[in-house]
């Protein structure tokens, strides 16, 4: 055990001394700041400049109320109001209205899609003489909203509300029924989301909180983005450093004086020492952050125990598959094809995660949270998204991974005492397995 | 006592059978050299000793310092692999600490500090291996294997591509571990080298054991055979010589394989009639003759082809 040890410190040494670990450790943060920083910069740089917008309205009666309503929007809620200073953060919307002057529809569209070509409008809405009766059915439309600008939505949204609201109001003066009357009656009713009530220390019963679905689903995502990204912090590396050993033919000396389990136990270990190392960083500033951002309670520092012993797992697991990689192959370029489809595996959870977070108790989250690879990243989430998950769960998961990992290492260390002393051709699959079958 | 007891040992590679049934011992405190051509088992035979590679299941057993179960992690022997490598990002010292570590040595400090300025690296110390030269990379190697003093130092080509006083400080470490106490075994393609140094000499060639002794049993065994000569003269052509198997030239003189039987009276009559007669000299074949006689795939003789096998089969 010594000897895995001296082999381990000096593997940790190594990995925490190179420039892609600093890279990682330094840069990542600052990127992520630094985005969130921009967006928040961004946010007050939006654009203010004004958007015309042409209506050509068949019924004479709508296009005025969209004009009013344009100004009223241009007269106040573009603005915000600061200390003693009025600062515009919204565009103007501008509403022309186009006379029909006895043109067919399609000529005045053409001429109308001309201006938007040209640059003059953003866009413009043909209401048709039928908009002010109900339609037959939902799909049947009779205002119709043109522009260029299909990724641009604020216009063709803020049109709905003048646009539907006037023809409501004229569709109950047809009916004589009081605008009032009606709103009073038709009143949308929305439903607040909130978590459950409890009763505390004193015995009194405490209000439920309200919920924040997506506060609800950072927690279970940034566990396993961290997770990920201290596997692949800790594996990457190690595949080289074994292929390295190999190239360089420094296995040999190696195994002159400890045997090549033992060396790649020594390196495995060295790497779930870099991956605590990162995942440890990671989570003391999340942990900062999240304080400081008043969001402490949202922090899963019930979980991080529970982190730390699947992160434990699954760097041994995928780093085993990563060495063994670095042992089969003969340069850095069969090593990238090789190990795709362990990051295929790697990622798997990644393709799921959605309905786990979604539907943490199904029987397909279940299933999938003990398939051993995804284990570590998928059962985690389970734990993270309230109100948990039963114990045994975690702990079931936590046994096949670990039978996972003792086999995939035992398998991996086979492929890696004959691949390690093997050169000038890289392995094929059909060898690999016969390393591992015979030993 | 014997360090290493090898019995009737194989091993095969797919269909290529890398050492056929070897027996093979070494005494203690003795200088073994193990030569022959390349790929014909020497380095296979080393691993196997090392435990790197396993022999053939059920082929015969391997002994080293008494036990027949030493892991290749064997903290008494020492290893200087033929296909050498260094972590080229590490320190000298670091790397040297490490391996020492690794064998289990404790007190490593002084010892690192003592090995490098006996071989001349004490500036070297604390840069990195990839500043080395090809030499001194391959004396920090070495460092590396004897570090721990161990009862056994297992060298596979230990002085190729070195210059010559780098080859002499490496040869006067060796020869200082076996005054220490420690066994040696190297293998090289230098025969004059084997010849200086080795207590002892193992040929292996295509698997099979073709010499084993001290150098002077495996001469007796070839016996008195060789004329070297010296001659001027312009019609001097050593190979016309009736009686002669096969010629060495040297360039100032010529190492003569007499053919079984030749009567030396008689070379030496001829090679008068050649020239002037500087020098002759009835002598043992040299090592390297010994090598090339086995190693040369095929050898002529004035009675045709005659293969190998007898030369092994006289070894």
């Amino acid at each position: 055990m010594r000897k895995v040890m001296v082999v381990a410190v000096r593997e940790y040494v190594a990995a925490v001394k190179t420039k892609a670990f600093m890279v990682s450790m330094i840069a990542v943060p600052i990127i992520w700041a630094g985005s969130i920083a921009v967006q928040f910069a961004l946010k007050d740089k939006v654009d203010t400049n004004d958007k015309r917008i042409a209506i050509l309205d068949y019924t004479g009666q709508i296009a005025p109320a969209v004009v009013d309503a344009a100004n009223k929007r241009n007269a106040s809620s573009i603005f915000e109001e600061g200390s003693g200073n009025r600062r515009q953060i919204l565009p103007r919307f501008l509403v022309e209205i186009v006379q029909p002057g006895g043109k067919e529809l399609d000529e005045a569209s053409f001429e109308l899609s001309q201006r938007v070509r040209n640059e003059e409008l953003l866009a413009y809405v043909i209401i048709d003489r039928e908009a002010l009766s109900p339609p037959a059915d939902s799909n049947e439309s009779h205002v119709a909203y043109y522009s260029n600008s299909p990724t641009y939505r604020d216009v063709a949204n803020w049109l709905r509300g003048p646009i539907n609201d006037r023809i409501r109001q004229i569709r109950m003066a047809r009916l004589n029924l009081d605008p009032k009357v009606v709103r009073a009656a038709m009143q949308w009713v929305a439903i607040a989301d909130l978590g459950l009530v409890s009763r505390d220390e004193q015995g009194h019963i405490t209000q439920a909180k309200e919920t924040n679905r997506i506060a609800n689903m950072l927690g279970p995502m940034g566990l396993m983005m961290l997770m990920l990204m201290s596997i692949m912090v800790g594996s990457q590396p190690l595949m080289h450093s074994v292929l390295e050993e190999k190239t360089l033919r420094i296995a040999e000396v190696l195994l002159g004086s400890i045997s090549p389990f033992r060396l790649m136990l020594g390196k495995l270990i060295g790497t779930v020492g870099v991956s605590l190392t990162i995942a440890t960083v990671y989570l003391c500033v999340a942990f900062f952050a999240i304080n400081q951002a008043g969001y402490g309670d949202l922090f899963p520092a019930h979980l991080v125990w529970w982190f730390a012993l699947y992160d434990v797992l699954a760097v041994f697991m995928f780093g085993a598959l990563f060495a063994s990689v670095g042992a089969a192959v003969t340069d850095i370029k069969e090593a990238q094809s090789m190990v795709m489809p362990v990051m295929l595996v790697v990622m798997m959870p990644l393709f799921v995660w959605m309905h786990v977070v979604e539907a943490p108790s199904s029987t397909l989250s279940l299933a999938l949270s003990l398939f051993p690879p995804a284990t570590p990243m998928l059962m985690l989430i389970r734990m993270a998204v309230p109100p948990g998950i039963p114990i045994w769960q975690p702990i079931l998961g936590a046994v096949l991974v670990l039978i996972t990992t003792l086999v995939i290492v035992f398998a991996a260390s086979r492929v890696f005492r004959v691949g390690i002393l093997i050169q000038g051709k890289g392995a094929r699959v059909g060898e690999v397995l016969r390393w591992i079958v015979r030993g | 006592m014997n360090i290493i007891e090898i019995e009737n040992v194989s091993k095969t590679f797919a269909e290529h059978v890398a050492v056929h049934q070897l027996s093979l011992t070494v005494p203690a405190g003795s200088i073994y050299g193990f030569i022959g051509p390349n790929g014909s088992g020497k380095t296979t035979t080393l691993r196997m000793i090392m435990r790197i590679y396993y022999p053939d299941p059920g082929s015969g057993s391997i002994r080293v310092l008494g036990e027949s179960a030493t892991g290749a992690a064997n903290d008494r022997v020492g290893y200087l692999p033929e296909e050498r490598g260094l972590y080229k990002k590490m320190k000298v010292r670091d790397i040297l600490r490490f391996y020492a570590e690794l064998k289990g040595r404790k007190d490593f400090r002084s010892a690192v500090a003592d090995w490098l300025d006996r071989l001349d690296l004490g500036a070297w110390a604390n840069k990195k291996v990839e500043t080395l030269s090809k030499g001194m990379a391959q004396k920090v190697q070495f460092i590396s294997a004897v570090i721990t003093e161990p009862e056994l130092v297992i060298l596979d080509e230990p002085f190729s591509g070195l210059d010559p006083v780098n080859a002499d400080v490496l040869r006067e470490e060796v020869l200082a571990l076996r005054k220490r106490g420690s066994t040696v075994i190297f293998s090289t393609h230098d025969m004059s080298v084997a010849e200086q140094m080795c207590d002892y000499i193992f040929m292996i060639y295509k698997g099979n054991k073709v010499l084993d002794g001290t150098l002077d049993s495996i001469q007796d065994r070839y016996g008195q055979d060789t004329v070297r000569v010296c001659v001027e003269g312009n019609g001097y052509d050593p190979n016309s010589i009736a009686g002669v198997l096969r010629v060495n030239d040297f360039g100032r003189f010529q190492e003569l394989h007499m053919s079984p039987g030749a009567d030396t009276q008689h070379i030496l009559s001829q090679l008068i009639k050649c020239g002037h007669v500087n020098h002759f000299e009835l002598i043992k074949p040299s090592l390297h003759d010994i090598f090339v006689r086995i190693a040369r795939p095929v050898v002529e003789d004035s009675s045709g082809l005659r293969s190998v096998s007898k030369e092994v089969a006289r070894a």
